[in-house]
């Protein structure tokens, strides 16, 4: 007799990157503040993933690039998209979304990390040939966000509401 | 009867800190005793010992494990080192718990806390400036008055949101024009209470607007900008998310430059998860 199979939640940390291939996972990360936090997702191959970048640009400090690549977004989701085509992903079937990067109020000058984050990832998958298809970046807010593997729906929880992006 | 009064007459209620690491304040304090005695009076208590050494020993300090008693703990770190892992353990089990109103499941403010005492730290390491050995302390205890305001910011969650995203203020200053107090100021009077030092009370009370308190105060400035830090990192963020605002004053003082904010966030994050396995088996007293 089969074991029933139980869903499996992968929690994805700060600088962290979680991928599967496995429809009963669902993929989560918590508290994005000025972090950015992207899902990619195949459809017909059925695999995906999710990412949690704190910093831009890896050559701020190289040495943790080294050490941890999914801290930084540049380095990050260009390991992120490779190991996804050796997964078996196709670029063309890719779906990318996005949520994060927020900042204080009138937050200026070094403290835009998140708006530089939101930069960075544009950059990084318009060089990949990844369009974006939804995102929800900016403003003070606090997010929460999931992938589900079975159907590829990625959501978003705040301070104030969910909704799927 | 106003609601800041309603508020203030709730805080009694709270825990109080162990008397032991009061106790041990005192001793710390007094020329006269030796470190024998210190070590006795903290080997006493079984798990504050636990908990010492686990702090001590964790990759955060930096001494590779190295710490297998409370007298060494005491030789090699310092007796002020060892006063701030036993106010640390001493706190934990009250901060380590769920908070209504700000949404933060039980180990978030906790975690927080962490990550605001190691970025209190880091910015002083990066910025080259001498702090009082309170620094770390300091960090760790900033937060402490949602513990006893979030029941209150509970009921007024809405209100509270709508106001900042109104009026463009800050979460605190919409604390204080619903609720008559924010939890800085709550902080800073449960600290009172505690009978623990004035700038331990004074950073807690100003941390979100550091321009209004009369004086000067470096570590004040480092643990507004660690707290800032801490957030967009995503360590406690709660229902008030980022609303908060970087005092341009300080930001000016500490002359904080380049790139230095990206790589105290960095080490932020490293601190803390060095600290984690630590703190995840941190027991009550």
């Amino acid at each position: 007799m089969l074991a029933y199979k139980q869903r499996k939640q992968l929690v994805v940390g700060i600088g962290d990157l979680k991928l599967s291939s496995d429809t009963e996972d669902t993929i989560i990360t918590y508290s994005l503040g000025s972090c950015i936090g992207l899902t990619l997702y195949d459809p017909i191959n059925q695999v995906g993933g999710m990412i949690h970048c704190m910093l831009p640009l890896s050559k701020q400090d190289p040495e943790k690039a080294r050490r941890n690549p999914y801290m930084f977004t540049d380095s990050g989701v260009q390991s992120m998209i490779q190991q996804l085509f050796d997964l078996g992903a196709s670029r063309k079937n890719l779906i990318a979304k996005v949520a994060g990067g927020a900042k204080l109020l009138d937050a200026k000058g070094l403290f835009r990390i998140g708006e530089r984050n939101y930069t960075v990832l544009r950059k990084v998958l318009w060089k990949n040939d990844i369009l974006i298809a939804a995102e929800d970046v900016g403003e003070s807010k606090s997010r929460t966000m999931v992938l589900d593997m079975a159907t590829g729906k990625t959501y978003l929880r705040t301070a104030r509401m969910e909704m799927e992006l | 009867m106003s609601r800041r009064q309603e508020i203030l007459a709730t805080l009694h209620t709270l825990p109080n800190i162990p008397p032991l690491v009061l106790e041990i304040r005192k001793m710390i304090n007094d020329p006269d005793v030796s470190f024998r005695a210190l070590a006795e009076k903290i080997k006493y208590d079984p798990g504050l010992t636990a908990n010492i050494l686990s702090m001590a020993n964790s990759a955060y300090f930096g001494f590779s494990r190295g710490i297998n008693s409370i007298n060494q703990a005491l030789v090699l770190m310092g007796t002020k080192r060892v006063f701030e892992l036993v106010l640390a353990s001493g706190v934990a089990p009250v901060i380590n718990r769920p908070i209504r109103g700000y949404d933060l499941p039980s180990g978030v403010l906790w975690e927080h806390s962490v990550a605001v005492a190691v970025g209190t730290e880091e910015l002083a390491k990066e910025l080259r400036l001498n702090v009082p050995d309170y620094s770390f302390t300091a960090g760790l205890l900033h937060n402490i008055g949602k513990l006893a305001l979030g029941t209150f910011v509970e009921n007024e969650i809405e209100l509270i949101h709508n106001m900042c995203r109104e009026k463009k203020i800050t979460f605190d200053a919409a604390e204080r024009q619903v609720l008559g107090i924010d939890h800085a100021e709550v902080g800073g009077i449960l600290l009172q209470n505690w009978n623990l030092p004035r700038h331990f009370v004074e950073i807690a009370t100003y941390h979100h607007r550091p321009e209004d308190f009369r004086e000067i105060n470096l570590v004040l400035d480092l643990v507004h900008v660690a707290d800032i830090l801490s957030m967009m990192a995503g360590f406690g963020l709660g229902s008030d998310e980022l609303n908060y605002r970087l005092s341009d004053v300080v930001t000016a003082r500490l002359n904080i430059r380049g790139n230095q904010a990206e790589k105290i966030v960095a080490n932020i994050t490293i601190g803390v998860n060095n600290l984690k396995e630590t703190f995840s088996s941190m027991k009550g007293e």
